[in-house]
């Protein structure tokens, strides 16, 4: 992407071309364009990974609100310290989710659902291309998530996607605290090995 | 295995430091204390810093890779308004915002306008002053009943206060008792807890050994095979009376197993051994001839990492004039005419 483009005689600043440092830039501006420009961007990703833990369309939409209102208050805070600003932005959207399917654990305890129905295309809502997209990402992350050991796949799908905690995963599989570390940590290296040649390029 | 494997690599290379990062990334720590703690770490540690992005970068690759779902346009339009509302309202405000609505001037009193205007007017004024002490002096006298009503509930209150006071202390004593059960029970969950995880770090540990000396007896079995078929493709008699299960071994260490190669023509040995623990500090251990005469000290090896030695060796006389072979730990460089430190090994020749 270029800087800045100016269209017309009015210097109009097209925010569809600026960077994500840029938007991010005018939002702590409290340029309210800008917060419109990174909900068309990355809106639907953040809600789609709501929908994906929650399973709750309407809870999603509310994380999904809490997310860029919190970019909208907190983007000044962001520093290059905390990641790539996708990495950052999609690290709240997730804390703020594993916040809500804790809160939900709390009030009833959920049924749990077999990782594979998490990686089946939900929606009925999608675009044809968006749907090409999902599918080819959908198929990505099952290869890699295949070629991870069964004891890893596990740990990733009961912590990322299901908000456990790394003592209630020792608890729940039986294993020693330890040996839950040592597999989330191989299975994200892992993972980013498979993943980030076919999926970071696209990001 | 491929598990097993993964498992012993990490640990090899553990580091205290990384031990949570993963855990930070995926969201999955128990307590605010262990996150501020990572957090720490990346904020001031490069090698920390450097990992928590990979490990980030692959967590980021989990969110984006999950099936789009499409949230309703009333998502975007509530966003915006709310954005469009600014920041929370802050008092002073709130405050000019009620000045505003109540219609309350903040321009110059009426008083000092009078003034201003001279004393042109003064006699008009003392005339008005007159009218007023009038009217003030019967708003006075109300103002001084309502005021004695005022005190009489103020009173009342008072009273209310006092006994809300008692019940607050008496809440206030409950709850402080409640608050030191509550941490004896924490603490005999946190014995617990910390109990528990020795058992756990112990079972890792167990795990460890189990996998060392796995991997120790596999040497030691290819090891075997190889001093067989050398033994046999070099003339060499194979002596194989070192299993510590056989009946003429005697040893402190059930794991280690050993055997002698002799060469049919000359005198040539060699020793080998496995599966012996690392000897004490300053000792080493020492292969014994015994039963010909003196014990003949052949000689002091040390043993790897996994326990093995190979040593090779000259027979001062054939192998069946010795009775039995012993390995003992004798001090290093300190050996003397007979045996005198811990025996680990011994066997007979016939």
């Amino acid at each position: 992407m270029v800087g800045r483009v100016l269209i017309g005689q009015m210097n109009q600043l097209n925010y569809e071309e600026l960077e994500d440092l840029e938007l991010l830039a005018k939002i702590s501006e409290k340029d309210r364009q800008a917060l419109a420009e990174l909900y068309d961007r990355y809106g639907r990703r953040v809600f789609a990974l709501a929908v994906r833990m929650l399973n709750d369309p309407v809870g999603s939409e509310e994380v999904t609100q809490d997310v860029f209102m919190s970019v909208w208050r907190r983007g000044a805070s962001y520093t290059s310290k905390k990641g790539k600003f996708t990495t950052w932005l999609f690290s709240i959207a997730h804390n703020r989710t594993i916040d809500e399917l804790r809160k939900r654990k709390r009030d009833r305890s959920r049924e749990n659902t077999d990782i594979d129905d998490h990686l089946n295309i939900q929606s009925s809502d999608i675009s044809p291309a968006d749907a090409a997209v999902a599918q080819s990402e959908y198929l990505q992350i099952r290869a890699a998530m295949e070629k991870l050991p069964v004891e890893q796949k596990h740990v990733v799908d009961l912590s990322y996607f299901k908000g456990l905690t790394q003592t209630e995963i020792a608890m729940k599989t039986g294993q020693p605290l330890g040996t839950v570390k040592t597999r989330m940590r191989l299975a994200l290296k892992k993972l980013r090995t498979a993943l980030s040649a076919e999926i970071g390029a696209q990001a | 295995m491929t598990e097993t494997k993964d498992n012993m690599e990490s640990n090899e290379n553990l580091d205290h430091r990384f031990e949570n990062l993963a855990g930070y990334v995926l969201g999955a720590l128990d307590h605010a204390e262990e996150r501020t703690a990572v957090e720490d770490l990346i904020e001031n540690d490069p090698e920390v810093q450097a990992e928590f992005e990979q490990l980030a970068e692959a967590a980021h690759l989990l969110a984006i890779a999950v099936p789009p779902a499409e949230p309703p346009a009333s998502l975007k339009t509530r966003i915006m308004e709310i954005a469009s509302q600014g920041e929370p309202t802050r008092l002073q405000d709130v405050v000019a915002e009620y000045i505003a609505t109540k219609n309350i001037s903040r321009s110059t009193p009426w008083w000092q306008h009078a003034f201003q205007s001279g004393f042109a007017v003064s006699a008009a004024v003392a005339v008005l002053v007159v009218v007023v002490g009038g009217t003030l002096g019967y708003q006075n006298n109300q103002l001084g009943n309502e005021i004695e009503t005022l005190r009489a509930n103020l009173a009342t209150e008072s009273v209310v206060v006092a006994n809300l006071q008692t019940e607050l202390s008496t809440t206030l004593t409950d709850a402080e008792t409640r608050v030191a059960e509550m941490k004896s029970e924490m603490k005999v969950m946190e014995d617990d807890f910390g109990a528990t995880t020795e058992m756990v770090v112990h079972q890792e540990e167990m795990v460890s050994e189990l996998a060392i000396v796995n991997n120790a007896l596999r040497q030691a079995l290819s090891d075997q095979s190889w001093l067989t078929y050398v033994a046999m493709k070099e003339d060499y008699q194979l002596e194989s009376w070192l299993a510590s299960n056989t009946p003429q071994v005697t040893t402190t260490e059930p794991a280690a197993s050993g055997l002698i190669a002799v060469r049919v023509v000359g005198n040539e040995a060699v020793f080998q051994v496995h599966g012996l623990q690392q000897p004490q500090p300053g000792f080493a251990y020492t292969l014994w001839l015994m039963g010909n005469g003196a014990p003949r000290p052949v000689a002091q090896f040390e043993v790897s990492g996994i326990g093995s030695a190979t040593i090779a060796f000259l027979l001062p006389a054939p192998l069946r004039f010795f009775s039995s072979v012993m390995v003992t730990q004798e001090r290093v460089n300190g050996i003397g005419s007979d045996p005198t430190g811990i025996m680990v090994l011994s066997a007979q020749t016939n």
